[in-house]
């Protein structure tokens, strides 16, 4: 009787690892992930959805768009959301975050959260780092520019600038700012400076569309996110991109977010969780150019060179008061309507 | 002798109910929901409404020349959108109708066409061939006609190319079908009399042709008014419409009230548009 008792004992102690993939059997539920699309929606297939799904036999649906549809679709699904995770820009996610809209990072629900870099999960949880330079027409500027440059009465005109609002727009702004000698809660000092770049050639909705005539030398310049831009670049022998050092570039960071009151809370950290990864942030570094946030990546030298992976390199980064941009958004897109498009 | 069956109340209902529901759930009840929002307010630096009753939203449209700016750009260029297709559409429904013989459904069918292409495969079209690369601009240059290149994207030209391009089709259907019935014989008859081709097309052949022009130009001038991906694509940013004005704040500055309200003035001038229409179509009616 005793030794029965022992093999129970024993064969309890031996299955009770097995208790939490037990657990895990998310056979039938659906997991909703808003993300944008093309590069990153395969790499989250590839290293989070996968995975997740072969894990917990759940199913992962990606929703793609711009992350203001889905700052959208949270504030309208406010009180019975369908999205369980989203990725926000990093002047979304302290809004969304203040507003009720998604769950605060928190490392003791999402256990890699603990490997980021400390301080940058602001909102939400810090997915990857990019910088905000220049990328430039090559027969235009013989040596990479500094963003003083751009001011010269030669390339006025001769800008174009993603739609507004955006995280583009908003780190130009307080680049112009800079320029003038004063910061982003100058926005007269920001908009008036800004305005002496003339109305931009275009106000661009795809990269082909800018870097087709950027190569051409139809358009000087262009502020743009380091990721996309570095991803991009290999096509055209006429375009290059800089990170100026006066001031530096302009931190910009995707952030991936656990939507409040989500049907699926569990599955949507473990998601994060994944994509917090060693191995999924380095396929960001490797494929997309994009910065890891997980401190524990090690990338080889030149992998490292076209990214910004270390605190060392943030702190050298022109890093913006987001909160306050994110509450003049209203005023600031008529401002940009008007002194900047309606030249 | 009865024109059609008995059918019972209560049949009719449990006929019509399932749209009616449809409609009531899917159309009336978030149509009264963007009544009542355009009155609210967003929560100053949040994405919060104040539903506090309010003409703020309108006091601004009224009170900023930025958006009245949009507003008569949007007014003027469907107006002119409306003009060219009427234009252009004229000739072609009449051509098809009295010389396209075989050809005549195939030629309908690629009138129709654009119509069932959805916007934005077209439109992407559009801004190969007309970007200053593009190949309208490339084969003017090679035939040496102009240096530089055209200006035809970011501005009224190009999104008026997109715009009639999108919504041709509109004008000529109603006018095929008008001009179908507008007997040959008139035309003759006129012409026998020692009417020029000028006087026979301003005397006989536009006022039979009237309400197929009349239910055209509603047509394309309402779509042209409330258009956003073409203006917004060709526009490149540069050319101001109510409905890019109501996109960029519902979904990029979250200011949902004042989208609201910007929708609801693009409503009213659909709605006087479709008045102005009936009140044409039943003069017609009285002097026929």
């Amino acid at each position: 009787m005793k030794r029965i008792a022992c093999y129970a004992a024993l064969t309890a102690v031996s299955l009770f690892p097995c208790l939490p993939a037990l657990a895990q059997d998310y056979s039938g539920h659906t997991l909703v992930v808003g993300t944008w699309g093309g590069d990153i929606e395969r790499l989250l297939r590839e290293h989070v959805a996968g995975p997740l799904e072969a894990k917990t036999g759940a199913k992962v649906e990606f929703l793609l768009g711009g992350s203001g549809d889905r700052m959208s679709k949270m504030v309208a699904e406010r009180n019975n959301p369908t999205m369980d995770v989203t990725f926000q820009n990093i002047y979304e996610a302290p809004a969304a975050l203040k507003e009720g809209l998604v769950v605060a990072p928190d490392a003791a629900l999402v256990p890699t959260a603990a490997d980021v870099w400390a301080g940058m999960n602001d909102g939400c949880y810090a997915m990857s780092l990019v910088g905000l330079g220049i990328a430039y027409s090559k027969a235009l500027f013989p040596e990479a520019p500094e963003w003083a440059d751009l001011w010269k009465a030669e390339f006025k005109g001769k800008m174009a600038y993603a739609p507004y609002p955006s995280s583009e727009g908003d780190g130009m702004l307080a680049v112009a700012a800079r320029i003038a000698g004063v910061d982003e809660h100058d926005p007269d000092a920001a908009f008036a400076k800004l305005a002496e770049l003339g109305a931009p050639v275009l106000s661009y909705s795809s990269l082909d569309e800018v870097f087709t005539l950027m190569d051409a030398g139809e358009i000087a310049a262009a502020p743009m996110i380091s990721g996309y831009v570095l991803s991009n670049l290999g096509n055209y022998e006429g375009i290059g991109f800089v990170f100026p050092k006066d001031p530096g570039p302009v931190l910009v960071r995707d952030m991936v977010c656990q939507v409040a009151n989500s049907p699926e809370p569990e599955l949507a950290k473990m998601f994060i969780d994944l994509a917090l990864s060693v191995e999924t942030q380095t396929a960001y570094a490797k494929e997309l150019n994009f910065g890891p946030t997980n401190s524990k990546v090690e990338l080889t030298e030149e992998e490292a060179a076209r990214v910004i992976n270390t605190p060392e390199e943030v702190k050298s980064l022109l890093q913006l008061d987001w909160s306050y941009i994110i509450e003049q958004r209203s005023d600031w897109t008529d401002r940009w309507n008007k002194q900047i498009l309606g030249q | 002798m009865k024109q059609t069956p008995d059918i019972k109340p209560t049949a009719t209902a449990l006929l019509v109910a399932p749209a009616a529901i449809l409609m009531f759930g899917v159309f009336v009840l978030p149509f009264v929901f963007l009544v009542v929002l355009s009155f609210w307010s967003q929560v100053p630096g949040s994405v919060g409404i104040d539903p506090t009753f309010t003409l703020a939203n309108y006091a601004r449209i009224i009170g900023d020349g930025y958006y009245l700016g949009g507003l008569w750009t949007t007014l003027w260029l469907s107006g002119l959108v409306t003009l060219i297709c009427l234009v252009l559409a004229l000739p072609l429904a009449r051509w098809i109708v009295l010389h396209a013989k075989r050809s005549k459904g195939l030629l309908i069918g690629l009138c129709i066409l654009p119509l069932v292409c959805g916007a934005l495969l077209p439109t992407l079209g559009l801004v190969n061939l007309l970007s200053p690369l593009g190949f309208i601009n490339g084969a003017l240059k090679s035939m040496g006609l102009i240096k530089t290149s055209l200006p035809l994207l970011g501005n009224i030209a190009g999104v008026s190319i997109g715009l009639v391009q999108a919504f041709l089709p509109l004008m000529i259907l109603p006018l095929i079908s008008t001009i179908e019935r507008i007997p040959h014989d008139y035309e003759k008859a006129a012409m026998s009399l020692g009417a020029t081709r000028l006087v026979v097309w301003r005397r006989v052949l536009l006022p039979l042709m009237l309400p197929g022009i009349v239910a055209g130009s509603l047509l394309v001038f309402c779509a042209s008014l409330t258009a956003f991906v073409t203006p917004q694509i060709l526009g490149q940013g540069k050319v101001v419409t109510f409905a890019s004005l109501a996109y960029q704040q519902a979904a990029m500055v979250l200011d949902w009230p004042f989208a609201s309200a910007l929708g609801m003035v693009m409503l009213l001038f659909l709605a006087l548009a479709g008045l102005l229409g009936a009140l044409v179509s039943r003069g017609l009616g009285r002097r026929t």
